[in-house]
């Protein structure tokens, strides 16, 4: 099969999918829709890695044109994909998690009224997120970027007769509009910098432009890309996001789409290269999100809103390495923090679905011996996650203090230091308060039970990779070397790699002693002092973040808002308005006999219309005999 | 003893012909197999009508541009052509909806269908000549087959509307043969290239009568056009007409006219008589911004949609006033997927249509009639507001582009108060589209009613009908850069 069709196949399966379940979209629940849908997507996968082996063999990169798109003047906007190896990195981690995500929906939404309508959205997201990463210019990349938010839209507010759900639904969507703005502009500065949209020609003439528009099209760039990723100040949705489903918050929220901003930094990386002043500012923001984001997850009871903020610290860690210009460790991190933290939420999501959709870990415990499965394969995760070798997380987290070591950040590198602490703390805090200790739940009348087997099976490849990802480090740099500078590091550092990783693994390990041992003693449960502490209010209230939005920005908005409708709206806007519904009202009285159909009346119009023309015609044309006479009448 | 005149036949072109004739054909054929064989079942002429249609169609793709025939009075330029696809198309996708799942009255007749494609013919010999004479013999076999079609929906409105549309439409064409009158004394020809040449060279003068001929012409085709002042037809020839037929009037005979405009226009306006800039001026202000207007306030959405069809109408004769190619060739992917769009928002009024009985005692399509429709029937109720949302020209569906490249022409040959005008309407236009939005999706739905009147008159062949109209009209930014460059091509080679 020729690459092209490959690729067809790769982008149109998950579309055609979101289709035939939709046709379903009304009746009630089918399971075929799920299996054909899980088969499509699959599909997707499967023709996604043939692209990588084509690729593997150094046969040189996927471009195809489909047509003209837009064609309005002088913008031309081919529309176009490309598969190289970023892309196509990108594709297989989106491809399979989709696929592991689909088949365990069949499982996790089976009681679901919605079942068919779910996996058609699903699917329609897996089209938008490869559109996304698979479009050869900005623009389409705007266009799966704003589909991935529609999906997302849809999908967190899934349940949508819950208040709450509605709620979070259209924070992340408004949110994202905000930074979605950003991102536009970001575009706009590119196409008239470079007249074009398309990557290959801007990117080759990206050192041509001013170095101050260079900067402002970064830094609009990535105001896109932290509304997507959720990075402060914008992060707010992502825990309200947890509203959707769980496969939801695996798919989306966790490996995919909240990456997609770490995909358009190391996408533009030749933009970002020159414009190391941004580069260093994303690194910073990126460091204190990290560390921000796991003090919050340190505190909280809900198992998803644990795993939502260490999501928010690992895109942190993320926009570190591609903020500093290791892009391929960037890459490198979000390809295995997909693998470990789909598992993760997979894992919380037989968890809730075994407790009857409770999300509060203190009402859990001792699970391992209902579901031993279940307990393994999140253990599993959190080890990657913690960074303890030899599990995948390990590499790519170490590779990024590396480099913020490597480029002397000392700063960088020590908060990002403490936050393996903390990451490795809270999520074995989740682990131990889940699967071990006390069983809790009986207190509280649950009957939990393990999940059926094809969810357990769809984990177990993530779970695979979540553990053996890390080794195929070289391979990896190898692969994509191709089309991303590679990071070099100093001698200096290369003499320090192996008291770095003992440094990392011992605070690593530390956290994760702690928080077996508090459960040990204490069962997980906070003392009173720490509790009475303004450190932990601030973590437990996210740090008053939510109340600061709802007091600065929503209240005043609301009390403006209700001030231009009393006074402005009211008393201006609608009086007048009303004043000419009003007059055209009485007009329409007046003129009744003209609609309500007296026909000669209608005659008389249509005449009187054109001896009115007529007369105009006869006055311009002898406007200056007629200018005469009026002279010498006034004579 | 007179001679005996020859004329040999290749001398008459007759492929300028043969498109017409083929629609002339299939209605004495209709007729003919009526005459054999009575109480023949509906679907044998509707499949006859669009076979025929389709034969006419292909014809005219086969015609070679640039040619004269019968006489030279027949003129197959680019513009014919296109023209001809148009109303071809438009003619196509209209006569399926004969397919309602109700019966009505009129389809029970042969003769509608032989008078749909007499009125085909009709309006493709407008378009196809630029002989006043023929012009006028065109429009008035297109008129009074129209006028029959309208009457024979069989209820009171129709008489009503048809004896209306009737009597405004004599007073119509005795303005045409008035302006012909005086077009063919100042120059001695009925052709309009002549005219043109003899104008020239007597430098336009007297002016008066140049003006009055035009002011004659220009209420005549105004008239069919649906412009302010000559619109009071419009409303109540909508209402009473069947919502299928009051779609199709909505089209193909402002099609028809509207060429005709072209061809006697531009070349007016473009010798530099500058008052009939003015007056155009004026016209396409008034029309678009008073219909708009009056759209806000009325109470029945078929009447709504007339009123918003006149200010569309006010919106393509921009182009003629502005007159360049650019906006030509813009103005025929304006038609193109307006007639899309308009046909999907009449059709849905079509399938929610009952027989013999109004819902509401004074209007049949009431918005109340609309009100929580998403609650009671979602997919009908996403596809009315569609089709709503693009009448109002929201990005990306079809009406939009056809909007953005009608401004951009203004703006681009200088009529930059035009374009804010236009775009300013357009902003008012969407009030009144989100009018009907509102009911069907925000209000509750009224007690007692339980959705079924939806699609009451809906059969398969009008499903596959309103899914082909919103298939384009959601799709339109695929199709519309190919139907650009097809209209730049016809537009460009017949030179306007």
């Amino acid at each position: 099969m020729s690459e092209e069709t490959l690729l067809y196949i790769a982008l149109f399966s998950p579309i055609v999918s979101s289709l035939f379940a939709a046709l379903f979209g009304t009746v009630p629940k089918r399971v075929f829709v799920g299996v054909v849908t899980s088969g499509l997507i699959g599909l997707s996968f499967l023709s996604s890695l043939a692209l990588f082996i084509h690729l593997q063999s150094g046969s040189g990169v996927v471009h195809v044109q489909m047509f003209d798109w837009i064609m309005a003047g002088d913008f031309s906007v081919p529309f176009g994909f490309l598969v190289d190896e970023v892309t196509v990195t990108m594709m297989l981690v989106v491809s399979l998690v989709s696929t592991a995500v689909h088949i365990y929906s069949i499982g996790y939404m089976e009681h679901d009224k919605g079942f068919n309508r779910f996996f058609s959205y699903l699917s329609a997201f897996v089209f938008s997120m490869m559109f996304l990463v698979m479009s050869d210019n900005f623009l389409g990349l705007f266009i799966g970027w704003e589909g991935v938010g529609l999906c997302s839209w849809l999908l967190i507010g899934f349940w949508y007769h819950k208040h709450s759900a509605g709620w979070a639904a259209n924070e992340a969507f408004i949110m994202n509009r905000i930074a979605d703005l950003g991102m536009l502009l970001g575009i706009f500065l590119i196409y008239w910098t470079y007249g074009s949209v398309q990557y290959d020609v801007v990117f080759s003439a990206v050192s041509e432009a001013d170095g101050e528009i260079l900067t402002w099209i970064a830094i609009f760039l990535f105001i896109g890309a932290m509304g997507k990723s959720a990075q402060f100040p914008l992060h707010t949705w992502l825990a309200d996001a947890m509203e959707g489903p769980t496969p939801v918050s695996a798919l989306i929220h966790a490996a995919t789409m909240v990456t997609a901003g770490v995909y358009l930094v190391i996408r533009a990386n030749e933009l970002f290269a020159l414009t190391p002043e941004v580069g260093l500012f994303i690194a910073s923001l990126g460091a204190f999100v990290a560390m921000f984001a796991a003090t919050m997850a340190l505190v909280n009871r809900d198992i998803k809103r644990i795993i939502a903020y260490s999501t928010l610290s690992q895109l942190g860690y993320m926009f570190v390495a591609a903020g500093l210009g290791a892009y391929w460790i960037a890459l490198f991190h979000l390809v295995t923090h997909a693998f470990f933290k789909a598992l993760l939420f997979l894992g919380a999501g037989n968890v809730m679905h075994a407790m009857n959709d409770e999300l509060n870990i203190m009402k859990m415990g001792g699970m391992r011996k209902v579901m031993g499965w279940t307990a393994i394969l999140m253990l599993l995760a959190s080890l990657a996650l913690a960074g303890i070798y030899p599990f995948a997380g390990f590499f790519s987290k170490d590779k990024i203090l590396e480099v913020a070591f490597d480029g002397h950040y000392y700063i960088l590198w020590a908060t990002l230091w403490i936050t393996a602490g903390l990451t490795a703390f809270y999520s074995f805090r989740v682990v131990m308060l889940v699967f071990f200790g006390k069983e809790r739940y009986k207190d509280f009348g649950f009957h939990p039970h393990e999940a059926h087997d094809y969810m357990i099976w769809a984990m177990v490849p993530l779970a695979v990779l979540a553990v053996i990802a890390g080794f195929f480090e070289h391979q990896f740099v190898a692969f994509v070397s191709n089309v991303l500078p590679v990071y070099e590091f100093s001698e200096h550092t290369h003499h320090m790699v192996g008291q770095l990783i003992l440094v990392t693994s011992a605070i690593a390990i530390t956290g994760i002693a702690i928080a077996v041992f508090s459960n040990m003693f204490r069962e997980g449960v906070f003392s009173s002092a720490f509790r009475n502490t303004i450190l932990f209010k601030l973590f437990d209230n996210q740090y008053y973040i939510p109340k600061i939005y709802e007091e600065v920005i929503t209240k005043p908005y609301m009390e403006l808002s209700k001030v231009f409708w009393e006074k402005v709206d009211m008393k201006i806007v609608d009086a007048s308005v009303d004043g000419i519904a009003n007059i055209l009202r009485s007009t329409g009285e007046n003129t009744r006999g003209m609609q309500s159909g007296n026909l000669s009346y209608m005659l008389r119009w249509m005449a009187g219309g054109m001896m009115l023309i007529l007369l105009f015609a006869i006055v311009y044309t002898y406007s200056d005999v007629l200018l005469n006479i009026l002279q010498g009448v006034a004579k | 003893m007179l001679e005996a005149v020859n004329i040999s036949f290749e001398s008459l072109n007759m492929a300028t012909l043969t498109p017409m004739l083929v629609a002339i054909v299939g209605a004495l054929a209709i007729l003919t197999i009526d005459l054999f064989k009575e109480e023949m079942d509906k679907t044998l002429y509707i499949v006859l009508t669009i076979l025929f249609l389709v034969a006419d169609l292909s014809t005219v793709l086969g015609q070679t541009m640039g040619e004269r025939g019968f006489f030279d009075v027949m003129l197959i330029d680019g513009l014919a052509i296109l023209a001809q696809i148009v109303l071809l198309i438009g003619s196509i996708i209209f006569i399926p909806l004969a397919f309602s799942s109700q019966r009505f009255h009129e389809y029970r007749y042969p003769e509608f269908f032989a008078l749909f494609l007499f009125m085909t013919a009709g309006f493709q010999f407008m378009v196809a000549t630029d002989n006043l004479i023929l012009i006028f013999v065109g429009l008035e076999t297109a008129s009074l087959a129209l006028y029959t079609l309208i009457v024979l929906h069989n209820k009171d409105k129709s008489f009503e509307a048809a004896i209306k549309y009737f009597t405004m439409g004599a007073l119509a064409a005795g303005f045409f043969a008035f302006s012909g009158m005086i077009f063919y004394g100042l120059t001695g020809s009925v052709e309009l290239f002549k005219i043109f040449e003899v104008l020239e060279a007597r430098n336009f003068e007297p002016m008066i009568l140049i003006l009055t001929a035009s002011v004659f012409m220009l209420a005549s085709f105004g008239f069919k056009m649906a412009i302010v002042p000559f619109h009071t037809w419009g409303p109540d020839v909508y209402e009473g007409s069947s919502a299928a037929l009051a779609g199709y009037i909505s089209i193909v005979p402002k099609v028809a006219a509207f060429v005709v405009i072209m061809r006697i226009f531009e070349g007016l306006i473009a010798s530099g008589i500058v008052w009939i800039e003015y007056i155009f001026y004026a016209i396409v202000v008034l029309t678009m911004t008073l219909a708009n207007i009056w759209a806000l306030v009325q109470k029945d959405v078929k009447r709504m949609l007339a009123y918003s069809s006149i200010s569309h109408a006010g919106f393509v004769m921009a182009a003629i006033m502005i007159g360049t190619t650019q906006a030509n060739s813009a103005i025929f992917v304006y038609w193109i997927l307006f007639s899309f769009t308009n046909l999907g928002a009449f059709a849905m009024l079509w399938v929610s249509h009952k027989k013999d009985s109004n819902y509401h005692e004074r209007f049949d399509h009431p918005f109340e009639k609309f009100s929580g429709m998403v609650k009671m029937s979602p997919l009908s109720a996403v596809l009315m507001g569609l089709f709503m949302l693009t009448l109002a020209g929201i990005p990306p569906f079809s009406i939009f582009w056809g909007k953005l490249y009608l401004v951009s022409s203004a703006v681009n040959a200088g009529y930059l108060v035009l374009a804010v005008i236009m775009v300013l309407n357009s902003a008012i236009a969407a009030y009144y589209y989100a009018k009907l939005i509102v009911y069907m999706f925000m209000k509750e739905p009224e007690t007692g009613v339980d959705g079924s009147v939806y699609m009451m008159n809906a059969s398969i062949s009008l499903k596959v009908m309103l899914g082909i109209a919103a298939f384009f009209t959601a799709l339109s930014i695929f199709i519309v850069n190919p139907v650009l460059e097809l209209s730049d091509f016809f537009i460009y080679s017949s030179g306007f």
